[in-house]
């Protein structure tokens, strides 16, 4: 074996460059977007603190020994659990979500650093000894450690984060390697819990079709049975808990489904966001002298609509910058898969994949006007510094199981 | 191999074309939006823009306890300059034209500079009718100027109030920093007196309208033709438990005079009547208030914008003398045959306190009656320091009282404790509690307080907070919502008040200090005091509730720098007493009666 000093060898600039990247160029569209702001004129600085506050979070994580992750996968998911059920009480309430908790000064978003204890927790399950994950016990425990913080995250009510945990949940079992069957076991529910939602016509129709697709299966009597009444189940108790909640918790649900239900919050939003990116043209308008920018059209834009900032006032030159710089970040996260040491680490890179590409599918489907709107921070880019701090721990996670991969001769 | 160990290589194709498919999903559309629809997009971004234009609510109207209008709204025309289409050449000629200073616009100008500068700032509200014409007529001369209609608070309805009342300012930079969420740049905040504490009643919902403006900013139509507009919604209307007329004659009293008066419904703690005097205009608050005015207040000798009925702190001389008599009846340490005899003064160690009048063999009626000083040195003494501090703290001296407006002082009212930290442990000089005993000395109290002072004696010793605000009615359904203080009882033998009350009755109505003011149908009890002044006349005070037998109006009034209580204090309580009482309105108010009434006055509103 050959001893190799050369920098690429211990840390994967083809990820770290393009992160440094996206952060300054958030860090310019925060700036842009708050300069002339009369309230959020300070969010340029708090950015740019937590930027530096990440940079060494990540830099930490990078040089811990690997083996920490693992041992810290149980004891991070409970107490991610724990301040979950805690903000529900205690938390303060932020654009409608009871997501925030404060310590002294500090504010930040539990759901954030679930997400961390959730993927190193099911990767941890997903790689012991005989796990089976086509049995249907061992789906059922992945789906709990997965469904138990969406449920959590769901009373808050924070749609997009859910949708982000259930992406998650779901790449993490597909990745360990459930059959078709599997996955029709693990999907079916939710299919019959949304058609449910829609009316009794639609979840009759749900059932119908999931019986026809258990026949095509041919499967024995026993397995078919114990599938459609787990179905069934699921959607009584959903409808139990729906009964629960909040009319405000119960209409955000709906209107999840349906986004034209909240025309001026999410209408508003995306005509203003495309007029924004679409007037940018090739070259944009140039920094600061976007006019949708600074008129501020757009409420918030700092957070979840920084896309289109970018996108008029550096054009089409720089969102495709962006989205080279997501694709490089992304393939190569894919790429680190294979150097990875065990199974555990490939499974934690897939769930912070999963993550990232989450965020930012919906994020970006959303500011240029393909999917529907919902509130979700744009990696790297968006103001928020608990968001900032999570990913680049994550980056620092993914790095450090690159400077521990096996060796190649 | 080493791709299928941990994951297999088709699911990981998968994934890849996942990944590179959404975004070439994404690739495409930002081409299409950005290459080959830029020009109609940036056409529409450019003409089509839609622009929240946000409209201030009107503040909720003050009603007094019978529906009359004390604080109202009116129209007013405020001129405001946009920067990023002003034309600094303009500044002179509208200096001129609004007969403001040179400088004035630039100064505000300047001072808004961290702001957008596509945010209007107000240059001049409560602008000239002919103002307004004459910038109809020339707008297209001047770029980056325009007018809104706003409403302001319009105080032409007979009552000052000025302390009570307060007024609202325009928010400041450091306060918009803490409630961001709320407020505005340019928004009003209730800044003082009633305006203030109950800013979340009055201030209203901000009404929103979706404009299509071009790049110039000109309004070309409305966006969605109005659908997701927001009208602004008025604030809650308060309907205030002052006695207008009360209120009117107290505040006429007082023209010409300084001092405080203070009336209160002993039994709810209902405030009747508020006077600080002088009092300023709130009217000068109404719009943007101007750095002379300010200015002229500021340096007023006479302190008009302090708000003496509860802030200002004064000695309440022999007003205070029930104290004593009612703690040594209660506790048993005299009953009404203990008599002393009084030969105009007090030898006390090698100091003689001097009593006005030789009043010979006196019982405590007739000392209360004639205000006898020997009597009430003697019995302090008798009390005791520690006794006469917990009756004081019982009447809520040396405590602020909660009423509901932010500025309140609690007074001092000197204990064992305080003495001890002046004068060392049990080191005080007796003598101080002699002084004491006449209501002088370090003690100190607040004309709100000898208010709710006088209501406990009113009505034995139950009453509650005293406070300003009766209810509000909440604009969206019309609904009255009754605030209702919680009542308290300092728990003090009916006995004991029974002989306090008797002799404060024989004050106006016998041979006492207050007969001046006695009334043939109107049977009014009180006490006269004179508050010694070091640097200055002393003032009168004077405190009374009536009718003895029910009462229905407890009363606290000084008058600074005109000595003696009964001559110019006494008066004032009298016509106050009898222009609430005489209406024959004390009947206590239904919500019923105030809905009835708030439709008529609608009703009227509307005809006018």
């Amino acid at each position: 074996m050959q001893i190799n000093y050369k920098l690429q060898d211990k840390f994967d600039l083809s990820i770290f460059i393009p992160v440094i990247f996206l952060i300054i160029i958030g860090l310019m569209a925060v700036y842009s977007s708050t300069v002339n702001h009369p309230i959020a004129t300070g969010n340029f600085q708090k950015q740019l603190s937590w930027a530096i506050v990440s940079l060494v979070a990540f830099f930490v994580v990078y040089s811990i020994p690997q083996q920490l992750f693992k041992m810290l996968a149980v004891p991070s998911f409970i107490i991610s659990l724990v301040l979950l059920v805690v903000v529900l009480f205690a938390g303060k309430t932020v654009y409608g979500s009871k997501s925030w908790m404060s310590i002294g000064p500090f504010g930040f978003q539990p759901s954030e650093f679930a997400k961390l204890g959730m993927i190193l927790c099911l990767s941890h399950w997903l790689t012991y000894k005989n796990r089976d994950i086509n049995n249907i016990k061992d789906i059922g425990i992945a789906l709990a450690i997965g469904f138990i913080p969406i449920m959590l995250i769901l009373l808050e009510p924070d749609t997009g984060t859910a949708i982000v945990f259930m992406i998650i949940t779901l790449s993490l079992i597909y990745w360990s390697g459930i059959s078709l069957f599997g996955l029709f076991v693990v999907l079916s529910p939710g299919i019959v819990i949304i058609a449910s939602l829609f009316g009794t016509a639609p979840f009759i129709i749900a059932l119908l079709l999931i019986l026809v697709a258990l026949i095509l299966f041919k499967k024995d009597l026993f397995n078919s049975t114990t599938v459609f009444v787990m179905n069934l189940g699921a959607s009584f108790f959903f409808d139990y808990i729906f009964r629960f909640l909040k009319p405000h918790q119960q209409k955000r649900i709906e209107s999840f489904l349906d986004p034209a239900m909240d025309p001026l919050g999410s209408g508003y939003n995306a005509l203003q966001a495309k007029l924004a990116i679409g007037s940018g043209g090739f070259t944009g308008k140039g920094f600061l002298q976007g006019n949708q920018t600074q008129l501020r059209f757009i409420p918030e834009q700092w957070t979840d609509f920084i896309y289109c900032v970018v996108g008029e006032e550096f054009g089409f030159i720089g969102s495709l910058f962006v989205l080279i710089l997501f694709l490089i970040i992304f393939i190569r996260l894919l790429n680190i898969t294979n150097f990875a040491k065990d199974r555990f680490s490939v499974l934690t890179i897939v769930g912070i994949l999963s993550l990232l590409f989450s965020h930012f599918a919906i994020n970006i489907g959303m500011n240029v006007g393909i999917t529907p709107v919902i509130g979700l921070p744009l990696p790297f880019l968006s103001y928020g510094g608990s968001s900032l701090l999570v990913n680049m721990i994550m980056i620092g996670i993914v790095l450090n199981i690159y400077r521990n991969r096996k060796m190649h001769t | 191999m080493n791709d299928t160990y941990f994951g297999s290589l088709f699911r990981r194709r998968i994934i890849f074309i996942v990944i590179v498919g959404f975004v070439a999903v994404i690739f495409f559309q930002l081409f299409s939006m950005q290459i080959l629809d830029q020009p109609a997009y940036s056409t529409k971004a450019d003409e089509n823009s839609v622009k929240p234009i946000y409209q201030n609510a009107p503040r909720g109207v003050l009603f007094d306890r019978n529906m009359q209008v004390m604080v109202g709204n009116k129209p007013s025309f405020t001129l405001r300059i946009i920067p990023a289409d002003y034309d600094q050449k303009l500044t002179p000629f509208l200096e001129a034209i609004l007969g403001v200073s040179d400088g004035y616009i630039g100064r505000i100008l300047k001072q808004n500079e961290q702001f957008s500068k596509y945010i209007p700032r107000r240059i001049a509200k409560d602008v000239n009718f002919k103002v307004i014409a004459w910038y109809e007529e020339n707008s297209s001369k001047l770029p980056g100027v325009d007018y809104i209609i706003e409403t302001q608070r319009d105080y032409s309805f007979g009552v000052m109030g000025s302390h009570m009342f307060g007024y609202s300012k325009e928010i400041s930079s450091s306060m918009l920093q803490h409630r961001r969420d709320e407020y505005s740049m340019g928004d009003e905040i209730g800044s003082s007196g009633i305006e203030k504490t109950y800013e979340n009643l009055l201030r209203g919902q901000k009404g929103i309208q979706y404009v299509l403006v071009d790049s110039h900013q000109k309004t070309i139509g409305k966006y969605r033709n109005g659908k997701e507009d927001k009208t602004a919604i008025k604030g809650y209307d308060l309907v205030l438990t002052i006695d207008k007329d009360a209120q009117m004659v107290a505040e006429n009293a007082f023209k010409d005079m300084r001092g405080a008066l203070v009336a209160i419904e002993p039994s709810t703690g209902e405030i009747l009547a508020f006077i600080s005097a002088p009092e300023f205009n709130l009217q000068d608050f109404a719009s943007v208030t101007s750095n002379e005015i300010w200015n002229m207040l500021n340096a007023n000798e006479e302190k008009p914008m302090f708000n003496r009925a509860t802030m200002s702190i004064y000695s309440p001389g022999s007003t205070f003398k029930m104290i004593s008599a009612l703690a040594a009846l209660e506790e048993g340490i005299i009953d009404t045959n203990y008599k002393v005899h009084c030969r105009g003064g007090f030898q006390f160690g090698d100091r003689f306190f001097k009593c006005l009048h030789v009043h010979g063999s006196v019982n405590v009626t007739t000392a209360i009656e004639k205000s006898c000083n020997t009597f009430f040195y003697h019995l302090v003494l008798k009390i005791g320091l520690d006794k006469w501090a917990e009756y004081s703290a019982k009447f809520g001296f040396g405590q602020k009282s909660g009423i509901d407006i932010p500025e309140e002082t609690a007074g001092l009212l000197p204990t064992r404790k305080y003495y001890d930290r002046v004068f060392g442990i049990n080191r005080y000089p007796k003598g101080i509690l002699v002084s004491l005993g006449i209501g002088q000395g370090e003690l100190s109290v607040t004309p709100l307080q000898l208010a709710q002072y006088a209501a406990l004696f009113a009505n034995y010793g139950k009453s509650a907070k005293p406070h300003f605000l009766h209810g509000y009615i909440e604009t969206e359904t019309g609904k009255y919502t009754e605030v209702v203080p919680k009542t308290y009882d300092i728990n003090v033998k009916s006995e004991s008040f029974d002989v306090v009350r008797d002799a404060m009755y024989k004050v106006v109505n016998g041979a006492g200090t207050a007969r001046n003011i006695r009334l043939p149908d109107i049977h009014i009890a009180g006490k006269t005091g004179t508050s010694q002044n070091p640097h200055g006349n002393d003032h009168a005070v004077f405190i009374a509730f009536a009718p003895y037998e029910n009462p229905k109006i407890a009363i606290a009034v000084i008058v600074e720098n005109v000595g003696f209580g009964s001559v110019f204090a006494a008066p004032i309580a009298r016509d106050v007493i009898k222009a609430y009482l005489q209406k024959g309105n004390t009947k206590q108010l239904k919500q019923s009666d105030y809905l009835s009434e708030l439709k008529k006055t609608k009703e009227e509103k509307i005809a006018n």
